[in-house]
């Protein structure tokens, strides 16, 4: 399974907040554009995916509509919400808080 | 606190949200699935790879999904709540399927529903005595095995005195009187019964009193005891009527008791009950047999063969002390349950077997219809199972539809019942002797086995194919290219169509030779002509008219109605030709020796008016009818029929010979010689039995205070009612008189094989026709199968017959499967019919032959109409079904 690039738990909401940050998407264009960015790491399960966009809607962090793609079909598109906006945000300073750490750590065992 | 809050708020905004968010879910996953197939051939894969690639891709998300909730919420409930709902919209949206579905279902279960309960009320249900298994019916049987005929009230003065497991022997008669209720005479029916036998069946009245001993047995009657039905209908449910006198014709009668509700003896229908009021030493004195039975009760620690084996001792006694009387008869304990229902019994149970087959051609019907249309589904289980979704999931929720499906079919099926019951008291109405068929009733216990069987329906039609729908997702897979469904699906629709085949054909066989027993029966020539006659009949009061007086007014009548226009002739006679004689009893020719006892030749009399014949249209073969010259001083004469002439005169003369019929003359003597004057046309007393002896002789030597009157008419006889009963009223405006055409008296004696070969020809035609449709859907659905296959056959030249043919022939094959099956289990199945047969054997080569050519025909039809259509639509739209 690490071929297809797991994402760490806990950071799959962030991946998702971060992909939506710059316009509404639907499913499989997140997918996609996390896909891209990471280099084709990140292959999302798309298991994982749509539970953690229901959650995330449930938690009012992102909400959803349909509408038509520019193929003429129908598709959910999600986007950010005020409240996802902000979460996001303290999320990323938190994470890169603590990637900062993580690093620092790895780095002094490796050069100790 | 208000984290629990939260999540209880959750949970039911989802539910409220869940259809449409999950319609949303199924669309979403299906538009992510093609985006990435998409891609997929983008790349350069095959669009079948891309597809198979994407849903590896895809993962376990339905799995996820549904393990995600299942931490959530109590997810068995839930998902069952959810089942339903989804169930019933899918039958919502298939309306024609549904409609299809739920009318099999309450037709298979309605009918079983009504079976059933009858069977409940008439053999199940304990009957409303105390512990009426300890209750027996005694009865004799006659020298040539007559079994439960009428006993000898000698002989039961006897066993009342010499038997010991026995207690309260009671004896039964059958009578009648006229009763003057508010000025109107009204004929009722009732029962002579022994001060005993209220208390072998363990009852007593719910007001007033039993018959005391002395009102019985020391002759002092002159009292009555009324059923409770009687006393609500016409004395209003007064208590206050026990204790007075009710006019009868034999004189004012004290009213000293009313039965309980539903109370019968025996289930014998009875307004009333009187004593015998007879004797022990008069009931001795009796030489002959009377129209009766015994009842009585086991004494406490008896069993039944022991009770039995003491009256056989008793009864070779009496055969030994009494031989002219008793001569080769034997005595027949009967435990009453067995005596009130054996008539009925087997044609209950065939009944029951009949809707039983109904029921499961139904449930094998309904089955093929789910697996046809599982097959167009089979795609979405694949998917879903690829999505990850757990088998069990999907079979439990196939499972659920058909329960919703069989839950419907059987509230359906409660109404079919309710009609059911309706067309079933109508068609037994009073025709037929059913014991307590009038309790019959749709309770909360009926209501409930009916549902117990649409809910045990629904998992037998239901079960297979949702393991057959469900199974191996790679198969499914694999065939998504071909359009429908996997080779095991087809294997078991044929199994289906066979199994359905088969079932009918049971039920057609046995439907055929109940119909074809009924035909023959219908077609027995009874000897007389019953089209075109309307019967009266009439009591004159005993208490102004005594016989001869009778004899004049009956006379009177009979002329006054003759006058009627349209009337072609009248006559009388002592009672109905069918289905019982006037008098049965024995003869013997003076011109030899009186045979020994038990040798005796035994015949039924039935006195008769001059016109008699004529009216009735039996042939006159020899000698002349009754006249006017026959009169009571006159000398003695009767006339015979063939019958009597060629087993007692064989090559001989009749005319002007003399027998000894034991039977009164008007004198009151039975030692008279009666002179034959003339020869009739043998006449059936019963259809379904054998031709016996009859003796005619003239009323005015036999005469009565009743007599059936008989009416022949050009037109027709029921026309004539009204005036009939107006000549007999204003003869004597105090006599009851029954009319009913000569048609119906006839027709009432074969009303039962009549209503069982209805009832199971109705179930036969049921079967055929959910056959036929099972047939039918399973062929349509192999066409739309094979549409390419069919274009490129026509597309290669074969010619739109040869397809038609090798559809046909297709199905045809199956049928022949089906119907083999089917005749090999009705021969065997047949047998249990045979008491139910006449003049037909139970393996009956014309109905097993004409029923498999019936089911081959109309299966054949039922493949033909897709095959037919499957051709018009190839080639043009064959190649499109991709």
């Amino acid at each position: 399974m690490a071929d297809r690039g797991d994402v760490l738990q806990g950071t799959l909401d962030m991946l998702v907040l971060k992909a939506l940050q710059l316009e509404p998407m639907h499913g499989w264009g997140i997918t996609e554009r996390i896909e891209q960015w990471s280099e084709s790491v990140l292959q999302l399960g798309q298991g994982t995916l749509y539970p953690a966009l229901y959650r995330l809607e449930r938690q009012g962090l992102i909400r959803s509509e349909w509408k038509v793609t520019e193929n003429n079909r129908r598709a959910r598109y999600y986007s950010l919400t005020r409240e996802g906006r902000r979460h996001f945000s303290d999320e990323l300073a938190h994470w890169q808080r603590m990637s900062r750490a993580v690093n620092l750590v790895l780095g002094a065992t490796l050069q100790g | 606190m208000n984290r629990r809050f939260a999540n209880a708020w959750q949970w039911m905004w989802s539910i409220l949200r869940r259809r449409a968010l999950e319609h949303g879910v199924d669309e979403e996953l299906q538009f992510h699935l093609d985006q990435q197939t998409e891609k997929y051939v983008r790349a350069g894969m095959s669009r079948d790879e891309a597809r198979r690639q994407a849903m590896l891709r895809f993962g376990g998300v339905v799995r996820v999904q549904e393990e995600t909730r299942d931490q959530i919420r109590p997810a068995l409930l839930d998902d069952s709540i959810r089942d339903v709902r989804f169930g019933a919209r899918i039958l919502w949206r298939a309306p024609g399927f549904t409609i299809a579905a739920l009318a099999t279902l309450a037709i298979g279960i309605g009918a079983t529903a009504a079976i059933f309960s009858v069977i409940r009320t008439v053999l199940l249900e304990p009957l409303p005595y105390r512990e009426p298994g300890r209750v027996v019916g005694i009865w004799e049987t006659t020298q040539d095995g007559v079994t439960q005929n009428v006993i000898a009230p000698a002989n039961f003065a006897e066993w009342r005195e010499r038997s010991r497991t026995l207690e309260h022997l009671g004896m039964v008669g059958w009578t009648g009187l006229t009763a003057i209720v508010g000025g109107e005479p009204e004929k009722l029916r009732g029962l002579q019964c022994s001060v005993d036998v209220f208390p072998a069946f363990g009852v007593q009245p719910v007001i007033g009193r039993n018959f005391t001993f002395e009102e019985d047995y020391g002759g002092k009657d002159g009292v009555i005891i009324l059923s409770y039905d009687y006393w609500q209908a016409r004395m209003g449910g007064r208590p206050d009527v026990v204790g007075t006198a009710l006019a009868t014709d034999g004189g004012p009668r004290t009213i000293v008791g009313i039965m309980p509700p539903g109370f019968t003896v025996a289930g014998e229908k009875a307004d009333f009950f009187i004593p015998f009021a007879q004797t022990v030493e008069q009931l001795r004195a009796y030489s002959g047999r009377a129209a009766s039975f015994g009842v009585a009760r086991l004494r406490d620690g008896v069993s039944f063969d022991q009770a039995f084996t003491e009256m056989r001792t008793i009864f070779s006694q009496l055969e030994r002390d009494v031989p002219e009387r008793n001569a080769r008869r034997k005595v027949l304990l009967i435990p009453i349950q067995e005596q009130m229902v054996g008539d009925v019994r087997p044609a209950l149970l065939a009944l029951m077997g009949a809707v039983g087959l109904v029921l499961l051609v139904s449930c094998v019907n309904v089955a093929s219809l789910l697996l046809a249309r599982g097959a167009a589904r089979e795609r979405e289980f694949g998917m879903r199972t690829a999505f990850g979704a757990r088998r069990v999931r999907l079979v439990r929720q196939l499972l659920t539809e058909s329960l919703v499906l069989a839950a419907v079919g059987g509230l359906a099926g409660l109404f079919v019942a309710a009609l059911c019951h309706r067309g079933l008291l109508t068609l037994v109405g009073d025709r037929i002797p059913v014991p307590r068929i009038e309790q019959l009733r749709l309770d909360l216990p009926i209501v409930v086995f009916t549902m117990a069987v649409a809910l045990a329906t629904g998992l037998l039609f239901g079960v297979v194919p949702a393991l057959v729908t469900t199974k191996q997702p790679n198969e499914t897979l694999r065939d998504a290219g071909r359009h429908g469904g996997s080779r095991r699906l087809h294997q078991v629709l044929r199994t289906l169509v066979v199994s359905e085949v088969a079932i009918s054909l049971v039920l057609l066989a046995g439907a055929g030779l109940l119909l074809r027993s009924f035909i023959k029966l219908q077609s027995v020539d009874p000897g007389f002509r019953a089209g075109g006659v309307l019967t009266a009949e009439v009591d004159l009061p005993s208490t102004s008219y005594d016989t001869a007086h009778a004899e004049v007014a009956f006379h009177e009548a009979l002329t006054r109605i003759a006058a009627l226009p349209g009337v072609v002739s009248t006559a009388g006679a002592s009672c109905q030709p069918v289905p019982y004689a006037c008098i049965g009893t024995s003869f013997w020719r003076v011109d030899r020796a009186k045979p020994g006892n038990g040798e005796l030749p035994s015949c039924q009399v039935r006195p008769v008016t001059a016109g008699y014949f004529k009216t009735m249209g039996i042939a006159q073969i020899a000698g002349r009818d009754f006249s006017e010259a026959d009169t009571a001083g006159s000398t003695p004469v009767i006339i015979v029929s063939e019958e009597l002439v060629r087993q007692q005169f064989p090559g001989e003369n009749p005319l002007g010979r003399r027998l000894r019929v034991d039977f009164n003359h008007v004198s009151g003597r039975d030692d008279v010689e009666w002179t034959i004057v003339g020869v009739v046309g043998s006449v059936r007393s019963t259809l379904d039995g054998p031709v016996r002896q009859t003796v005619f002789a003239p009323r005015s030597q036999r005469p009565g205070t009743g007599m059936t009157l008989f009416v022949r008419t050009a037109q027709d006889p029921a026309l004539l009612t009204r005036s009939v009963i107006d000549a007999v009223r204003r003869m004597e405006s105090q006599a009851p008189v029954e009319t009913r055409t000569l048609d119906t008296v006839v027709g009432n004696t074969i009303a039962q094989p009549r209503a069982l070969s209805i009832l199971v020809a109705l179930f036969g035609v049921v079967g055929l026709a959910l056959a036929a449709i099972g047939v039918y859907g399973v062929m349509s659905y192999s066409v739309r199968e094979r549409t390419q296959e069919i274009g490129v056959r026509i597309a290669l030249g074969a010619s739109g017959q040869s397809v038609v043919r090798l559809i046909v022939g297709q199905a045809l094959r199956l049928v022949v499967v089906g119907v083999a099956l089917g005749l090999g289990a009705a021969m065997l199945l047949a047998r249990s019919l045979v008491t139910l047969l006449y003049g037909v054997e139970p393996l009956d080569p014309w109905t097993f032959t004409g029923t498999a050519l019936l089911l081959l025909t109309i299966a054949t039809a039922a493949a033909y109409i897709p095959a037919r259509r499957g051709i018009r639509m190839a080639p043009v739209d064959a190649l499109r079904v991709n």
